[in-house]
């Protein structure tokens, strides 16, 4: 036999972690905050996960900042806002949406109970900019602009700024003490208020350009229209907005009222008039199921015993010395028309009569453009702006219900309005772009709802009917803490990694490490599996073909 | 360890059961199979005596006895196991196992025919068929060369680390009472030192053994185990004579009985060794020139010391006890690889004689040297006598 | 909900697993549990393709590699080494798919259990030969295809959880990726305990099965919902613990995930269906004792 060299049989020398097996795969997880349907549906923009997140670790004072870094009202919103989070909310999907709303109010009442003060500003940037109209418009774009370090005006022509949120929401909605509270901790930020300066011509706002660098209108939607019905003047035909600005201390004429339209205002004005003890009626052109108030608040006003009659028309008034007589009919409105354009149609031998003291009427509102007529385009009663909120003139901007056609006027709409004119306006005035890219926001088939045992929502709950409706307080109760935390606890976390670990648990491969404050995928071992896609509980992580 | 030692009246078996507790093994998977039962249970008693710490695992199959006799061996301690016939063919599969690990395991075989049909008698077919297996493979006469080879293969196996079976005949060897020396626990330790293996199956190591290899490693594993198995020859020979400096019983890997100027020598293992020898001695009473070349180490095989002892002589008549369908005996074919190309080399005469078990007296081979010595040219086919 | 698993760092990067692997998943729970102080044995297996060739392994604990029918029999052997040199406390483990376990090492798995050795058995069952191109073994359910059963496999699936807890082991559980610290917990649970100890490991393949790569753990988690593979432990062949069973998802759910039944009629998912009813509640009584 040949002698070979030495050879000795050969036990493993060492480990695998030397086998580059990352060339297996053709994609990658990436670990990228992706937007929540909530953030993309809020007006504002919130990073509601984020706020929510710390809200339900008991951090809520950073809840609040979280939320006022957009929002200076949260305990007004938390009140009126329709809401959109909710509607686009994935868990709306699996066993009913977050109470995004519930916990708004929640934090915004404990920072004016706490006494938390709004974030100080940035640098002093030594330039003025005037915002015409103190309404939640106008005060949004004040308020981003004083953080950004600017000096802001607000040239309010009413005696104090609120605008629809002073006048225009009854008390047993927003109580008056709340939005005082809020608007003076906003203003505490150094915000200039002139009051009883009314803004009425083109000439003033080139005036206002001559000391800041640039104007925001915020000049709201104020004038109501009058139905050619009632194009008369009589003192028992009020219009709502004057009714509710005396927030129930205007008091009517006889025991009853018959209230004019469909929408929240109409709502708010026949609720108020039912707590002055009247008995009311509400004449709408909609459907009972199609009214523009929403569902919520149709249901309040008929447990709160209003009568609600959908699908009719006044025809004619009747002006007696006794009371208003109106001739009424059923209507259908024509489908064919445009939108915000209402074209109703008699249905024949469906004519009746109502008898009254008041009308208030409550039929849709505009702005008043006459001041901005020649400085800058309008279309179909709305000042036309651009996606910075720019008119067409570069140094005027305008955001609110000036620019928003009547079924999107809502408060958080409006703030998000005055958001994306201070945008725009710092934008201008530094010279800058920031377009960021969009990302589609994580939809429910990438929530893994195998980690989200079942848990109802539970809702604010209303004082009852009876009760309630004798007074101006507050009709809606606030969830408990413990209730509030059930429900935070809730929230999916779409798209923003809370670090559970999933993904480091779930790889075969061991190829997600675990930074101290993120993940990060060891390129030289992950095969593109996508286990830890699948088991991240809220799309918080995304395989990314690699093209190279 | 306790008990007795000395000359005691022992059958086969029983004489390797002696050898495994001087050989201070310590874990025994085993599986019964006549005719090696006794040595199992000779073990047994020792272990329930308290005369031997060792711990006997009582396996469900000679496969699952042999699995465990791997593993536990490279975990790092001495292993014995015993088997005969359908256990050993069970087996096949880790036996090849065993040697590719390189695991010094040392196993007792009683040599008995293998089915079908069935059968318990003496024949070595069921050991043969596995020398290809890579295992050192011993032949025994008698239970005192039993006792003695196993402490042996201990020795050989643990310095080349490769696996070694001891086999002795069913009935013949295994179950006849003759005196046997067992020598004292001193001089065994004298002779075995204790098995402390560097490699081996220890989380304090880490190293695993046996996945998968690419051509090369394999073909490297396989040049490693020729390696050990050359050394194996060397150290057999040289346990073998320390053994006997000690006990005075030196077997050696080949022996030579009565070969002067011998024109005949009679080739054969086991217990056959034993009756030739009978018959030489009847012949060379009569004056016919007849010795014995008694094969004890089959593998590897001794080729250097069967062509020595084949030189010079005439003539060899293999006596095989077993028997391979399409080759005839074992014996005779590994002698006739062995001899080719020796000059003045021997006429080689195969004979098929007890296979199956049947009786081969003394007479019967003494008829047949005689007859051989004036036969002409050999068959190269073994030719049936019985 | 977040999972807290403490591992030791045994299984390592860079192993072969086909990628989103449910048996590689597993092994990184049952080592990592079992820590440095363990031998594992392996027959041939993906687990054994896993581990790695030489000379490298992905386990850092010493692997021995045994023949297919031998895994019980080679883990008994190394502990009892173990013993025999004063080192008993090291874990022995053995890490088997169902080929090695349910049909070729089921021998010697008996016989281990009716020695009690003291060893952990765990079975990585994926419900086939899958190392080997899919063909079917005593485990693969009925009516599944394998590329030795076409037309579906016309027999039931082994109760091999129940069978070993007739061993009367001290224990036995079920278990499976999808339920990672359930698994660990058992594994722990198994560490603790003298004597031969069972885990039976749900672990879907990928490709034997026909699932997305990412698919494997949800997959697993339909098995147990549906009552197909009821998570608990038998525990001295007395003590039966449910810790995830039946909740009501239908068969067809878990069924219709998976390739390997793609050619089921509803006749056939009905058979499924009423099959899976009858087991669970039979075995739903052993709970309530």
């Amino acid at each position: 036999m040949i002698k070979p060299a030495e050879i000795r049989p050969v036990w493993t020398t060492g480990w695998t972690e030397d086998v580059n097996t990352g060339t297996w795969r053709s994609a990658l997880p990436v670990y990228e905050g992706r937007p929540s349907p909530c953030g993309v549906a809020c007006p504002l923009g919130s990073d509601i996960p984020a706020w929510i997140h710390e809200f339900l670790e008991e951090r809520y004072e950073s809840a609040w900042r979280l939320i006022t870094a957009l929002n200076p009202f949260p305990a007004v919103t938390g009140r009126l806002c329709h809401h959109p989070c909710e509607q686009s909310c994935n868990r709306l999907q699996f066993d009913g949406a977050v109470t995004v709303n519930a916990l708004e109010q929640f934090c915004g009442d404990l920072a004016v109970k706490e006494g938390w003060r709004l974030d100080r500003p940035g640098a002093e940037k030594g330039v003025r900019v005037a915002v015409v109209g103190g309404g939640p418009a106008g005060l949004s774009c004040a308020y981003q602009l004083r953080l950004a370090g600017y000096k802001v005006t607000v040239y309010e022509a009413g005696k104090g700024p609120g605008g629809v949120l002073r006048s225009g929401i009854p008390g047993y909605r927003l109580p008056q003490e709340v939005f005082d509270a809020e608007l003076q901790r906003l203003l505490d930020l150094g915000i200039t208020v002139e009051a009883n300066a009314a803004v009425g011509s083109g000439a003033e706002i080139e005036r206002l350009l001559e000391e800041h660098a640039a104007v925001c209108l915020a000049l709201g939607a104020g004038r109501v229209r009058v139905p050619p019905q009632f194009a008369f003047r009589d003192p028992r035909v009020i219009s709502a907005l004057d009714f509710l600005a005396a927030k129930g201390a205007a008091d009517i004429a006889g025991e009853d009222a018959v209230v004019i339209g469909g929408g929240r205002v109409a709502m708010d004005a026949a609720r108020t008039a039912r707590r002055l003890g009247k008995s009311v009626k509400v004449l709408a052109l909609e459907r009972l199921e199609a009214l523009p108030a929403g569902d919520e608040e149709t249901a309040e006003a008929l447990a709160e015993g209003v009568l609600i009659f959908g699908g009719v028309m006044v025809r004619e008034v009747d002006r007696q010395p006794e009371g208003l007589r109106l001739r009424c009919n059923a209507v259908a409105l024509d489908g064919s028309a445009p939108p915000g354009v209402y074209r109703p149609v008699l249905i024949p031998d469906t004519d009746f009569t109502i008898d009254t003291g008041t009308v208030i009427l409550a039929a849709g509102q505009e702005p008043d453009l006459s001041p901005v007529a020649e400085l800058c385009e309008s279309h179909a009663s709305l000042l036309v702006v651009n996606r910075r909120q720019a008119t067409s003139r570069p140094d005027i901007f305008a955001c609110g219900d000036v620019t928003t056609p009547a079924p999107d006027r809502f408060v958080s709409v409006a703030l998000g309005g005055g958001i994306k004119a201070a945008r725009g306006i710092i934008g201008y005035l530094e010279k800058r772009d920031s377009d960021e890219p969009e990302q589609s926001p994580v939809p429910f088939a990438a929530i893994n709802t195998f980690y989200f045992p079942l848990v109802p929502r539970f809702v604010k709950e209303s004082r009852d009917p009876g009760g309630r409706v004798t007074d101006f307080g507050e009709v809606k109760v606030n969830l408990s803490i413990e209730e509030a935390l059930v429900q935070a606890g809730r929230c999916f976390s779409c798209g923003h990694c809370l670090k559970c670990d999933n993904c480091y648990y779930f790889c075969p491969d061991l190829a997600v490490v675990r930074d101290p404050e993120k993940y990060r995928i060891d390129e030289k071992h992950c095969k593109g599996c996508g286990l830890c896609v699948e088991e991240c509980p809220r799309g918080a992580v995304s395989l990314k073909e690699e093209l190279t | 360890m306790s008990g007795e030692h000395g000359r005691m009246l022992l059958n086969g078996n029983h004489a390797v059961a002696y050898g495994v507790k001087l050989a201070r093994a310590k874990v025994i998977p085993v599986y019964p199979i006549t005719p090696q039962t006794p040595i199992l249970e000779k073990l047994s008693e020792f272990q329930a005596k308290g005369e031997m710490t060792a711990d006997l695992m009582t396996m469900e199959s000679e496969h699952s006895a042999m699995a465990a006799c791997i593993s536990a061996s490279l975990t790092g301690v001495r292993v014995f196991t015993a088997s005969a016939s359908q256990g050993l063919m069970l087996m096949h599969e880790v036996l090849h196992y065993a040697s590719g690990a390189q695991a010094p395991i040392v196993m007792a075989n009683v040599n008995r025919t293998i089915g079908s049909p069935w059968g318990f008698w003496p024949d070595q077919t069921d050991s043969l068929a596995q020398r290809d297996t890579g295992w050192i493979q011993y032949y025994c006469e008698s239970a005192q060369e039993s006792l003695d080879t196993v402490l042996q293969a201990y020795r050989v196996a643990e310095k080349v680390r490769v696996p070694a079976m001891v086999s002795h005949e069913a009935f013949y060897v295994s179950h006849s009472l003759e005196v046997v020396d067992v020598p004292s626990p001193d001089l065994a330790d004298q002779f075995l030192p204790p098995f402390e293996p560097a490699l081996r199956l220890d989380p304090a190591i880490g190293s695993s053994w046996g996945s998968v290899v690419n051509q090369d490693m394999f073909y490297r594993h396989r040049r490693a185990l020729d390696r050990s198995m050359e050394e194996a020859l060397a150290e057999a020979g040289e346990a073998d004579r320390l053994w006997g400096e000690l006990t005075g019983r030196a077997w050696g890997i080949v022996e030579l009985y009565r070969p002067e100027d011998a024109e005949l020598l009679i080739c054969t293992m086991g217990s056959m060794a034993g009756t030739a020898r009978e018959a030489v001695d009847l012949l060379r009473a009569r004056g016919v020139p007849v010795g014995l070349l008694k094969v004890k180490l089959v593998r590897p095989v001794p080729a250097a010391a069967l062509r020595e002892a084949l030189a010079n002589v005439a003539k060899v008549m293999v006596l095989d006890r077993n028997f391979a369908p399409g080759t005839g005996g074992f014996l005779r074919q590994e002698l006739c690889a062995v001899l080719y190309g020796l000059a003045g080399g021997p006429r080689v005469y195969g004979y098929l004689t007890g296979v199956g078990g049947t009786n081969v007296s003394p007479g019967r081979i003494a008829e047949l040297a005689e007859e051989t010595l004036r036969a002409g040219e050999p068959s190269f086919y073994s030719i049936w006598k019985g | 909900m977040g999972y807290e698993i403490a591992e030791q760092n045994v299984f390592c990067s860079g192993h072969s697993a086909c990628p989103g692997c449910n048996a590689a998943l597993a092994v990184r729970y049952i080592v990592n549990t079992l820590g440095h102080d363990t031998i594992a044995v392996v027959p041939p297996s993906c687990v054994a393709i896993i581990v790695g060739s030489q000379p490298l392994s992905s386990l850092k604990i010493p692997v021995y590699h045994t023949t297919l029918e031998s895994s019980a029999a080679s883990a008994a052997g190394i502990k009892r080494a173990l013993k025999a040199r004063g080192r008993g406390e090291v874990n022995v483990v053995a890490i088997a798919g169902d080929g090695g376990t349910y049909d070729i090492g089921f021998q010697a798995l008996s016989s281990a259990a009716e020695r009690n050795e003291d060893i952990i058995y765990v079975c990585l069952d994926n419900e086939g030969y899958m190392n080997t191109g899919a063909q079917k073994s005593s485990a693969t359910p009925y009516l599944a295809y394998t590329t030795s059963t076409p037309a579906g496999k016309p027999s039931a699936k082994k109760n091999l959880a129940e069978i070993m807890g007739m061993h009367r082991i001290p224990y036995v559980a079920t278990a499976t990726t999808g339920y990672p610290d359930d698994l660990v917990r058992k594994v722990r649970k198994a560490r603790d305990v003298q004597g031969m100890r069972f885990i039976l490991v749900l672990t879907p393949c990928l490709d034997g099965w026909g699932l997305g790569d990412h698919e494997g753990v949800k997959v697993s988690r339909l098995a147990v919902t549906s009552g197909i593979f009821p998570l608990y432990e038998i525990e001295d062949g007395e003590r039966y613990t449910l810790n995830y069973g039946c909740t009501g998802t239908p068969a067809a759910a878990y069924l219709s995930r998976q390739k390997r039944y793609r050619h089921l009629s509803q006749v056939q998912i009905d058979e499924i269906q009423d099959k899976v009813n009858s087991d669970w509640q039979r075995l739903r009584k052993k709970f309530e004792v």
